[in-house]
């Protein structure tokens, strides 16, 4: 269950992007998964769903791009809410 | 607030990141990389199920090499220490990572791992990942190889099973193989079949880490990645590194 140390990576990157542009929220999150990255996209959401809660994503869907005959795992695109 | 249309929204903004989720790892990966490269350390990645006898095959190196060159491992398990005392127990200096609840080891661990570990002073360093052959395949540690370990009792199909894993191994090291005539079904032609379907370049080394059985093959691929530093080199860069 590596898929929740990914997610919790993915949120340090998202608090550094938040940062630089001084966002208060983020509104949606979209991420490549390869077919054969060694992640599952299925946990891979069950583990976002757990720890957006309370956090500057508690209302930001995820949407997961599945990218075949690839080994890809990327924080694609982030639409933040800024004051 | 939206300032454009006059929607009252607030104001959201969207852009491309195309980072990779595990580049805070591939950095911690490279710093590890760099470490070893400058002290002329080859590390290798050994991988494999928890039983597959990742500690008996270090164990078994250790009685090889002998006095030939200094081995060092850092041992990755979710609790004890028993890997590290038993590699200690063999002459080794080893180290544990006890991982808590963690599936596998991240650079950051290995690089805390080293603070508690005579490092520069080796020629080899194992880090033995922990048992898993799911997670542990997709975090580059900054070694140089990855060996998987893959014993007999396991299953021919655990390549076909598992690919991922596979997929990254610079070579497989089949062990256990004294076990072979106790186990009619299993086929060591098969297991290699089944590497072939997986893996980029497929490297298969058999050994019984218990009658000693293809060591000597298993130690001469070590030497042909970096091999002992000679007193002629060990004091200039890069010496004795043939990737």
């Amino acid at each position: 269950m590596h898929e929740y140390s990914l997610v919790q990576a993915m949120f340090d990157q998202i608090g550094d992007a938040m940062r630089r542009h001084g966002a208060v929220a983020v509104r949606r999150v979209r991420v490549r998964i390869g077919a054969s990255a060694g992640v599952e996209p299925a946990l891979f959401r069950t583990a976002y769903e757990v720890f957006r809660i309370r956090t500057a994503c508690a209302e930001a869907p995820l949407e997961i791009v599945d990218v075949a005959a690839s080994d890809e795992l990327t924080l694609d695109r982030l639409e933040l809410e800024v004051p | 607030m939206c300032d454009s249309c006059g929607c009252g929204d607030p104001k959201v903004i969207s852009f491309d990141v195309h980072e990779r989720i595990l580049a805070g790892n591939d950095r911690a990966a490279r710093h590890n990389r760099e470490h070893f490269r400058d002290h002329d350390v080859v590390a290798v990645n050994l991988m494999g199920s928890p039983g597959a006898g990742k500690t008996a095959v270090l164990e078994a190196t250790a009685r090889a090499f002998g006095a030939q060159a200094r081995l060092g491992v850092l041992a990755g398990d979710l609790a004890t220490e028993n890997d590290a005392r038993r590699i200690r127990a063999a002459g080794i200096l080893a180290e544990s990572i006890t991982t808590g609840n963690a599936c596998h080891l991240d650079a950051e661990m290995v690089h805390r791992g080293l603070h508690h570990l005579p490092w520069r002073s080796l020629d080899y360093l194992f880090i033995e990942n922990v048992g898993n052959l799911v997670c542990p395949a997709i975090y580059d540690l900054g070694q140089d190889v990855n060996v998987v370990a893959l014993s007999v009792t396991e299953g021919e199909d655990k390549p076909l099973k598992y690919p991922t894993m596979f997929h990254k191994a610079d070579l497989v090291l089949v062990t256990k193989i004294d076990l072979l005539p106790q186990l009619p079904d299993v086929s060591l032609d098969t297991i290699e079949e089944n590497l072939k379907s997986v893996m980029p370049r497929p490297a298969m080394l058999t050994m019984s880490a218990r009658t000693g059985a293809g060591i000597d093959q298993w130690v001469r691929w070590l030497e042909g990645i970096g091999g002992p530093r000679t007193a002629a080199c060990s004091s200039a860069a890069g010496g004795g590194r043939a990737s």
